[in-house]
């Protein structure tokens, strides 16, 4: 690596010192507690794998720039230089953390390590080793967002077979309008995701609600949050954004997925509308009677894996619970649960990277959980969480079937 | 048309979950050598904007789409 690029990177992390920046960077003590709260750690057990192991890479880092005694005495503090042995550690880190936050709530100072690794992220970026697959999508994406008349008809042709399909298991006359898009004045703006199922489900359910809504020209997903680009996470998010404000929605309603509810929840300031995930819909149209379901259709034991970004990091932990007991006779709950959930191991854009074995070992402490509550079915929220609830269904020949909550909902309609 | 088109590789991509669909194309594209063409199968509604953005920014070509059924095949020619 050149001094050139070197000093480039050392203002890239210039840039990422805000002062809660500093206050994680500065103060752990090392005492060790949040190893045992990694559920990669708990599949794999190796430092490295740890949340204080992957904060160490980037602290050292720090230290060896922006501390006098990195600077001065860089073997006392193991403040290290950037060089490529560094950015590879940088890679590891980053992206075997999955950002669900679950060291942070055991760590005595609430340290957040996926916060802290954005410094990872941003420096892996200007030296052009950032996940190739993570680049791809998040460039795609922004280029829908520019381009997105172009792919209109042929996107609005599909869109016309899965009315067919709606039509069909609504029992619906015609399938005309029953998924609207670019429908002014709607009172929801629903976001899905490429998949039929994140489609069709929804529309199910907003079409037996009586629901005034219309679906987005774009997916969910935001590749720019997992790569650590803001400005293309924030390019992707403000793709709906417009479109919602176009369109004058009230309510902008956002499919399974963790990260792409958080974001305009919660990280894009003021909005001038509501932000919603489809689980808190459904749980409203329930508590409104807009919607019935077949009271403990499911007789199979059923539990339910929380989301850590739609849980831990979004507050969202009683909305599926009652959905799930109202259509299950044999809910059980994982232990532990909501905020103290044990990841899945899928998030953070892991599921993108060609990592299932990885994906398999960290998903150790979800299988454990899983298997000690004796379910057949296993529910979650989260598009990420259902794909790697899968792997590890596989990983490791267990036999439960792996739901959507949505879709759960949609064929236990009465 | 379609029948036209000399192809070298195809995958099947019905099913998939989101993002595969995509990552699985770019990862194909990249063993390929210029001029050769992949059809990718998709059963995924977003692929018809998904795919062409993916093209736009990768520098390669959607040169056919044919639908038969639920599914979609996009014919995709490496451009560089």
């Amino acid at each position: 690596m050149d001094n050139e690029k070197r000093k480039a990177l050392i203002a890239k992390i210039k840039t990422r010192l805000s002062r809660p920046m500093r206050y994680y960077l500065d103060l752990c003590t090392r005492c060790g507690l949040c190893y045992d709260t990694c559920h990669v750690f708990y599949g794999i057990p190796r430092k490295e794998y740890s949340p204080v192991g992957r904060a160490e890479v980037v602290r050292r880092i720090y230290k060896k720039y922006f501390r006098p005694s990195g600077r001065i005495f860089p073997s006392w503090g193991d403040a290290k230089e950037i060089d490529d042995h560094a950015m590879d550690e940088l890679l590891d880190a980053a992206f075997s953390c999955t950002g669900c936050r679950r060291c942070m709530i055991h760590c005595p100072f609430g340290i957040d390590t996926p916060f802290l690794l954005s410094i990872a992220k941003v420096l892996l970026i200007e030296n052009g080793t950032a996940p190739e697959e993570l680049t791809m999508l998040a460039d795609g994406a922004v280029e829908k967002g520019e381009s997105i008349s172009e792919f209109k008809e042929g996107y609005r042709e599909v869109i016309r077979d899965l009315e067919k399909e709606v039509a069909k298991r609504i029992g619906a006359a015609s399938p005309d309008g029953l998924i609207p898009l670019e429908k002014k004045g709607a009172d929801i703006l629903f976001v899905g995701l490429a998949g039929a199922h994140s489609i069709v489900n929804p529309a199910i359910i907003f079409n037996k609600a009586g629901a005034s809504w219309t679906l987005s020209w774009f997916e969910a997903v935001n590749f720019g949050a997992f790569l650590g680009d803001p400005e293309k996470m924030q390019r992707i998010a403000d793709r709906v954004v417009k479109e919602a404000i176009a369109l004058g929605v009230k309510e902008v309603v956002i499919v399974e997925c963790g990260t792409a509810y958080r974001i305009p929840k919660f990280l894009l300031g003021p909005l001038p509308f509501k932000v919603s995930s489809i689980v808190e819909v459904i749980h409203r149209y329930l508590k409104e009677g807009k919607i019935k379901i077949k009271e403990k259709a499911v007789q199979e034991a059923l539990t339910y894996h929380d989301p850590c970004q739609l849980g831990r990091n979004a507050g969202v932990y009683e909305e599926p619970r009652e959905i799930l007991q109202s259509i299950c006779a044999d809910y059980r709950e994982m232990t532990p649960n909501r905020a103290f959930n044990w990841c899945c191991g899928g998030g953070g854009g892991l599921v993108a990277l060609d990592n299932e074995q990885f994906r398999i070992k960290s998903g150790r402490a979800k299988y454990d959980q899983i298997v000690a509550t004796g379910a057949k079915i296993v529910v979650s929220a989260c598009e990420n969480c259902i794909f790697q609830l899968d792997t590890i269904k596989s990983g490791y020949s267990m036999d439960i079937e792996v739901k959507s909550l949505t879709e759960l909902v949609a064929e236990n309609l009465a | 048309m379609a029948d036209d088109i000399k192809v070298d590789v195809t995958m099947d991509l019905k099913g998939l979950k989101c993002p595969l669909p995509v990552v699985k194309v770019s990862q194909q594209v990249k063993k390929m050598q210029v001029g050769q063409v992949l059809v990718a199968e998709t059963t995924d509604p977003g692929a018809h904007a998904d795919f062409p953005a993916w093209a736009k920014t990768s520098g390669n070509e959607i040169i056919n789409i044919v639908k038969e059924g639920d599914a979609s095949k996009f014919f995709i020619k490496k451009l560089k």
